[in-house]
């Protein structure tokens, strides 16, 4: 039985059918599912919150679809254990949600994506490294210790923001996911400013991950900035072969389907 | 010698953002009829610059105030008025620029956002209906700070 994933859209959301397309290419049956249908979400084993500026980026990032009626099976369900992954806006919508770095009670947020410290929009290749024990993110089963993922960042609001004893408390206990490395994975400042060269918080269980960069955006070899797309140029099954980012999203299919009988 | 003048720049055509804000506090079960948005301009001039010259300078710069959706009003305190909320960024730092721009005689600028909920008979809601809308959508502690009177 293949486990159903479900990837949110509101209205403003513009990233979903790339983010459908690689959970798709992992073997994931993952379907869109509008705002207007809170009630078919009850039947799903997993969520994906995709990029875009759900509602305009109104009021603030995230905010006004956090308390969104389609939220409110999604926190259900990740209060019971499933997995959630928020990808840029949706990584803002769990912030907002509290659901990361869940710290909190519900829809109270301790921490933001909040504007770029430049408050310039930002969009440039990156690499993310996991900062965090591999046993720290069981939304990511099998993921190898200091595994290095390809992403696009691509946000005016990505950079982590939280009170003094918050980020203490967020980088003690294993709340910052990811932070923003080279190819190396040697550690960089982050392009946004982020806190502590955030690129994603997960919860203190480890089912919500909230990744700022998109890696769905280099899930192919035609959409990576290296070498290998320009050796790839002109071999077009070596341009469409999948690249860095689908790793994110392999991972996040064993996850999901450890949790569903075979 | 340097004095700070507030300016407020408000939709004269519907506002979508006040009405989204609308939407979900009256999701979130505050009794509100009607949101009024504005966004609050802070500048630091010099005291010496003509009062006229600034209002004119700042009511011909596009970015802030576009003539065909804008009205733009002069307050008189540069803090929010009774019933009404200003939200900024706690490490906002002063900018001293628009858009890339200068503004004569204009040395720091900073922004807020102000709110202000109306019951049914155009009244301010009670203060604890704008304490909750504040402390459950409208501002986010993390990196907000609200400020009222």
């Amino acid at each position: 039985m293949s486990a159903a994933v479900a990837v949110l859209v509101f209205p403003g959301t513009n990233s979903e059918h790339e983010t459908l397309r690689a959970l798709h290419a992992v073997g994931l049956a993952a379907e869109l599912v509008h705002w207007s249908r809170p009630e078919a979400l009850g039947r799903f084993d997993a969520f994906v919150l995709p990029g875009g500026f759900a509602y305009e980026d109104r009021i603030r990032a995230g905010a006004v679809s956090a308390h969104d009626e389609l939220m409110d099976p999604v926190i259900e369900a990740a209060r019971a254990g499933k997995f959630v992954l928020g990808i840029c806006n949706g990584a803002q919508i769990l912030a907002e949600a509290a659901l990361v770095p869940g710290t909190g009670p519900l829809r109270r947020p301790t921490a933001a994506f909040a504007p770029n410290e430049n408050g310039r929009f930002e969009s440039v290749h990156v690499h993310v490294k996991l900062n965090v024990a591999p046993a720290r993110v069981p939304i990511l089963a099998g993921i190898e210790a200091d595994a290095v993922i390809p992403a696009w960042a691509s946000h005016g609001d990505g950079r982590l923001v939280a009170p003094p004893d918050e980020l203490e408390r967020l980088e003690r206990d294993g709340h910052i996911a990811f932070v923003y490395a080279n190819a190396d994975g040697l550690e960089l400042v982050a392009p946004n400013g982020s806190a502590l060269h955030c690129a994603a918080l997960v919860n203190r269980e480890g089912n919500v991950l909230a990744i700022m960069p998109h890696p769905e955006r280099d899930a192919w070899t035609y959409q990576h900035l290296d070498a290998s797309r320009d050796a790839a140029r002109g071999d077009t099954r070596a341009t469409l072969a999948p690249s860095g980012g689908i790793k994110l999203f392999e991972h996040f299919a064993r996850a999901v389907r450890g949790g569903v009988p075979a | 010698m340097s004095a700070t003048r507030t300016f407020a720049v408000s939709l004269t055509i519907p506002d979508n953002e006040a009405f989204t804000a609308l939407e979900t506090l009256g999701r979130l079960g505050i009794p509100v009829a009607r949101v009024v948005r504005a966004d609050i301009w802070l500048f630091d001039a010099d005291a010496d610059d003509a009062a006229g010259d600034l209002a004119s300078a700042i009511a011909s710069n596009e970015t802030i105030h576009n003539p065909n959706k804008h009205r733009l009003a002069e307050r008189e305190s540069n803090r929010p008025p009774p019933g009404e909320v200003w939200i900024a960024s706690r490490d906002e730092a002063p900018a001293s620029l628009v858009a890339g721009r200068s503004i004569p005689g204009v040395r720091a600028i900073r922004r807020r956002t102000a709110w202000r909920l109306l019951d049914d008979s155009g009244r301010d809601v009670a203060p604890a209906a704008l304490d909750r809308a504040v402390e459950t959508f409208l501002c986010n502690p993390a990196f907000q700070v609200a400020i009222k009177t």
